[in-house]
């Protein structure tokens, strides 16, 4: 036997629960609780730190509070540092002794019994909140007074607010509501009407199809052109509102989303956005080259819309061609929508004229303790690193679908809808 | 200027070193043992304890800079010694011979912050974690407050 089959670690006599997601989480996700603070309210007093010394120590000694005002004269800026309870907090892995634990509350807890005040916590948490008393050496952190917080009770400018977070997602219903309704109308009721319907002087027609109609026939049929404007308007109007909220097949892959949680990732070969601009390309050439509509033959939307009514069910060859698209699910997110769909690429290039933007306020943003927007976004366009340096990214209204999960989740209220002009995010300039 | 020797003395007096027993109780409970994979006698508190004593080169010793400087050796010391406290003044007597091969020193203000082996332990307890996070390590925790005020407020 060797020398390893007797060493015991911590691993072995403190494990770790494994992490668990109970199935009612995939739909209504757990409100954790913490402290948002309002830089804009402080004066710096620094009475969230004297009382939560008496809580700590028993004494009135601000450095052995677990909240620290730090101050800048020279701007005339205050700001307190406590800990965020991070979603995946970095203190937790680099304890040695495992001595930090995430209850099922979400708060952030140090096991008195356990820490040997060492400091690693200070060291790996970015915000460096685990606060070490220079008088007793021991390691201070927020545990938010088990749900009761003294300092957000004892600001006098309430400059710390205690919150659960959003308590309705109402964007969440609100469109899941709409992608139900029109694919109830598109693919059960008006079996067909996506690509092309007339009813009197109204007509509308998908522009991916009328454009590959023009390049097949070398004709532009006037009426043809202008019965897309009503996508089109909507979307200089309202960026890709179309893919998050109204697309049938979208609401097929968010459903099919919803069942396979774990994605295997694209190869990086694959992973280039502009693909679905040479779908496109490749789909009007041919078109003209062949003399028929070549994308719509085996375009999902089209297909589902189509094949998938009341009549015409099992009746079609077309049926296999949503299952085998809506399965690149497995491997990311919303996967033909963000590298292969030419429907929106048509779209993508109409929202450069588009007149609002999302905007998100790294001011706001509590960085590396949340990030959720980044978690949430169907697409993939929020860049959590650019929020982790404390910048605020940009997104490519070319690419966002406009699903507002981003606004809908963020805690802090830094994901807003702006205009195009505007310039300021939320937390900078005038509030 | 005080040498070495004056150093040293005054590392034992504060930290009461000369009343060690050798029970080994700080070893028992020092988290060293749990870090490192290399863990040994003389990496312990009671080595470096006992190389003080008969006045070996210590202030040298890399077995030094693998302290995390946490209280656990402290606390169950049936005498009173302070390894933690030791070991802080052997590593300033180190600083202030320019001996600074394993501390890291703060990209902003330039203070010895903590020690590279600790330093390597924290990394690789984090290696799963996004690549930017080490950025933000090699910053001393009472500049990163001050880098979050500005950035925030």
């Amino acid at each position: 036997m060797t020398e390893q089959d007797f060493s015991l670690n911590l691993e072995d006599l403190r494990p770790r629960p494994a992490e668990k997601k109970h199935l009612s989480e995939y739909f209504m996700p757990p409100r954790h609780s913490f402290i948002i603070f309002h830089p804009d309210k402080c004066t710096g007093c620094g009475a969230c730190e004297m009382i939560c010394s008496t809580r700590n120590t028993g004494k009135v000694a601000p450095v052995s509070a677990s909240v620290k005002v730090i101050r800048d004269e020279k701007e005339g800026k205050n700001f307190s540092i406590l800990c965020q309870h991070c979603r995946k907090p970095l203190c937790l892995p680099a304890c040695p002794t495992r001595a930090i634990e995430k209850g099922d509350d979400g708060i952030v807890r140090i096991d008195k019994l356990f820490c040997t005040q060492c400091g690693i916590c200070a060291m790996a948490c970015p915000a460096a909140a685990p606060i070490k008393d220079p008088c007793s050496q021991e390691i201070h952190k927020c545990d938010l007074c088990e749900g009761d917080p003294l300092c957000v009770k004892h600001c006098p400018e309430n400059a710390l607010t205690f919150t659960r977070g959003k308590a309705l997602r109402w964007i969440k219903g609100l469109r899941w509501t709409s992608q139900f309704i029109s694919f109830l109308l598109l693919v059960v009721v008006f079996i067909g009407t996506f690509c092309y319907f007339r009813t009197g002087s109204i007509s509308f027609a998908c522009p991916t199809g009328t454009l590959q109609n023009i390049a097949s026939s070398g004709t532009i049929v006037l009426v043809g052109v202008s019965s897309t404007l009503a996508l089109l308007i909507l979307t200089v109007l309202a960026g890709r509102l179309f893919c998050g909220w109204v697309c049938p097949f979208g609401f097929v892959l968010d459903l099919v989303d919803k069942v396979t949680p774990k994605k295997i990732g694209w190869p990086s070969f694959l992973k280039s956005r502009m693909t679905k601009y040479g779908v496109l390309t490749g789909a009007v050439g041919g078109s003209y080259a062949l003399g028929f509509q070549v994308f719509c033959t085996v375009c999902p939307i089209g297909t589902l819309c189509r094949s998938y009514g009341v009549q015409s069910f099992f009746k079609s060859a077309e049926l296999a061609i949503v299952p085998a698209l809506a399965s690149l699910e497995i491997a990311q997110r919303r996967s033909w929508c963000r590298y292969f769909c030419p429907v929106g690429a048509v779209l993508g290039l109409t929202a450069l004229l588009r007149m609002i933007k999302i905007i998100i306020g790294a001011k706001k943003c509590k960085k590396f303790s949340c990030i959720q927007c980044a978690e949430v976004c169907p697409v993939g366009i929020i860049d959590a690193d650019k929020l982790r340096e404390g910048l605020s990214p940009k997104i490519p209204m070319t690419e966002c679908i406009m699903c507002m999960r981003c606004i809908d989740r963020c805690p802090y209220d830094a994901a807003k809808i702006r205009f195009r002009w505007q310039k300021a995010a939320p937390g900078e300039g005038r509030t | 200027m005080k040498n070495r020797k004056d150093k040293i003395a005054e590392a034992k007096r504060v930290s009461g070193a000369d009343s060690c027993v050798e029970c080994g109780r700080c070893v028992a409970a020092c988290p060293m043992a749990e870090m490192y994979a290399n863990f040994s006698i003389e990496m312990s508190p009671r080595g470096i304890i006992k190389k003080t004593l008969v006045g070996d080169p210590v202030v040298e010793d890399k077995h030094i800079w693998y302290c995390t400087e946490c209280n656990a050796g402290t606390d169950t010391c049936p005498q009173k010694v302070s390894c933690r406290d030791l070991i802080k003044k052997l590593r300033e007597a180190a600083v202030d011979e320019n001996l600074l091969e394993n501390a890291k020193t703060c990209k902003c203000c330039g203070r010895v912050f903590v020690a590279i082996p600790v330093e390597e332990f924290v990394f690789a307890k984090l290696k799963d974690e996004p690549a930017n996070v080490f950025g933000v390590l090699d910053i001393c925790p009472p500049c990163r407050r001050e880098i979050y005020l500005l950035r925030n407020a």
